[in-house]
């Protein structure tokens, strides 16, 4: 059983979170709220999604499993005026999702979740630094990574305490530096990594601009984006595989 | 190596390396080494490229001279070899060995009996990589931790079917056959300074308004690797041709002419031998160390010969997965 109501905000969110990494994904609607975790097809992205049942206007589920076409139902969710409520509400006979917004009804042909790419493992690391920053500062070091490459190193210096990032074009370099006083936290730990900038383009996207965000990294090691929607009841962790020397 | 005329249909388009980056490409391993063998390494001119036995060590080196490209620009390679045993396991090495003699065999029955489309099609396999090549070429690429697939027959045609799969983003070969084939992409000129070129499919069928097996028929009419073709039909003849009566047999009937053999070709485009049974890591962790040692002290390559591929095989940074570290 699965019945809840939401806003359209809320909903948007959540799905633009995944999408920006597949297309298709498993939902568990468990009793507490919605868990969402995906990898990509090249296993170099993940994302980790919980929305409690308090980010709901109502919320009921028995712990059941769907399997939804995000493009789809993010369409669906794009239909609703900011403030309206999406009522959601999943017909176990017919497997289709019932979706209402103000009379529109539409009814959401679910996928079956063993069709979806299995949901991975959570690598467990354990990385030395720790940078909280603004949304907005991710997402202008992105920016400007972007006009001189396709990849960004992100590190910290352990000595001068200070968070950097650097992108090297063919031409072009862009190097910024953000200390403690830019920053709202910094675990100093030795870190430097390089990162695909297409991967951290599209998780930048779903990053609000005026949301804290915990960065975990290390050296050579996968990065954690760590940030919380919907009024810190909804927590979306993103992990991103680093780019190394093959040798 | 396919008919160069079916350029003139093929719809291409030059893509920038960039635009590859992260992306899987299935190679027809026979003939990206062929480009190495012929171009890039010149193995016929100099002793340069045989050890002192004489034995054969050119595809080493060129090996080590192609892999940075795909390397440097973030592409992960699935070499896919022509027909033999499914992995290099050593007491497989020998059923190889066997396989390689029935081909030989069977190709001497074909030329006895004088069956073309088998002599075409086993001569195509059997030709030019020697039985060495074909061992070390696969146990260089295993120490590089390159993907190796096994193809029943027709390499191109497994490359075409594991694109086609969805397990690989394009089929890469210089072969505009890959297309009958039915390689939905397939990037050309990977061996070559420069972008390469996309041949794509869809579009090719879009712009004569062909289905695939009418194209595979106006390809038989110009000529394949496996029939000479009707003379005086050439690109553009042949696909006004089809357009008009439909498929080869009308176009044939229409003209008076017959194409020795036309069903079987036909038949080995359109559903050719390939197999779902394979797999592959695409993220590669490459042990430059014993791939070097290969090289140049169990083979005696010239260390300076293969130098400048190793170090650019080294300095190419590759995207890692999330599993390695879980």
């Amino acid at each position: 059983m699965f019945k809840a109501i939401v806003s359209a905000e809320t909903l948007s969110s959540t799905l633009d979170s995944v999408s920006v990494l597949v297309d298709e994904c498993k939902i568990h609607l468990e009793e507490d709220g919605l868990q969402i975790r995906a990898v990509d097809p090249a296993n170099v992205g993940m994302v980790d999604l919980s929305l409690e049942a308090a980010a709901f206007e109502s919320y009921e589920a028995d712990g059941g499993l769907i399997g939804v076409d995000l493009s789809r139902l993010e369409d669906i969710a794009g239909m609703a005026e900011s403030g309206q409520l999406v009522q959601l509400e999943l017909d176990e006979e017919t497997r289709k999702l019932h979706i209402q917004i103000d009379g529109l009804e539409y009814t959401l042909a679910l996928i079956d979740p063993d069709s979806i790419r299995q949901e991975p493992d959570i690598p467990d690391l354990d990385l030395p630094a720790e940078v909280i920053l603004e949304g907005k500062d991710i997402n202008r070091s992105v920016k400007a990574a972007d006009m001189v490459s396709d990849h960004i190193a992100l590190g910290v210096d352990d000595a001068d305490e200070f968070f950097y990032v650097n992108a090297e074009g063919d031409t072009d370099d862009v190097h910024l530096e953000l200390t403690p006083d830019d920053l709202i936290d910094l675990q100093v730990g030795s870190a430097h990594s390089l990162f695909s900038l297409d991967y951290l383009k599209d998780m930048n996207k779903a990053i609000p601009t005026d949301t804290e965000v915990t960065l975990e990294l290390g050296e050579e090691f996968p990065i954690k984006m760590h940030f919380g929607f919907a009024e810190g009841q909804g927590q979306v962790t993103y992990m991103l595989a680093p780019r190394i020397q093959s040798d | 190596m396919g008919n160069a005329a079916l350029r003139d249909i093929a719809v291409l388009e030059e893509v920038p390396f960039e635009d590859l980056a992260g992306s899987v490409v299935a190679v027809d391993a026979h003939n990206w080494l062929y480009r190495y063998l012929t171009t890039t390494v010149k193995w016929t001119s100099s002793g340069k490229y045989t050890t002192a036995e004489g034995t054969e060590v050119a595809n080493l080196i060129g090996i080590v001279q192609g892999l940075p490209k795909f390397f440097e620009h973030d592409i992960t390679p699935v070499m896919v070899f022509d027909g033999g045993p499914s992995d290099l396991k050593t007491d497989e090495i020998e059923s190889r060995r066997e396989q390689r003699r029935t081909y030989e065999e069977q190709l001497e029955t074909a030329r006895e009996e004088g069956d073309e489309v088998a002599i075409a099609q086993l001569e195509s396999r059997t030709q030019r990589l020697t039985e060495t090549i074909q061992t070390t070429s696969r146990e260089l690429l295993s120490l590089l931790d390159v993907p190796v697939v096994e193809a029943p027959a027709e390499g191109e045609a497994q490359a075409a079917h594991i694109v086609r799969r969805g397990d690989a983003d394009y089929v890469g070969s210089e072969d505009y056959d890959a297309l009958l084939f039915g390689a939905p992409r397939t990037l050309r000129q990977l061996t070559s300074k420069g972008d390469p070129e996309l041949m794509d499919l869809e579009a090719t069928l879009e712009k004569h308004g062909l289905t695939l097996e009418q194209l595979i028929d106006a390809a038989i009419l110009i000529g394949t690797d496996f029939n000479p073709g009707v003379s005086g039909i050439g690109p553009k003849t042949a696909i006004s041709a089809i357009t008009e009566h439909g498929d080869l047999w009308s176009v044939l009937e229409a003209r008076g002419e017959t194409v020795e053999y036309g069903d079987r070709v036909r038949q080995l485009f359109r559903d050719p031998n390939v197999t779902d049974d394979y797999e592959f890591e695409t993220t590669l962790d490459p042990d430059l160390e014993a791939a070097r040692s290969f090289v140049v002290d169990e083979w005696g390559v010239d260390a300076d010969e293969v130098a400048r591929g190793f170090e650019r095989i080294e300095g190419s940074v590759v995207q890692t997965g999330l599993d390695r570290w879980s």
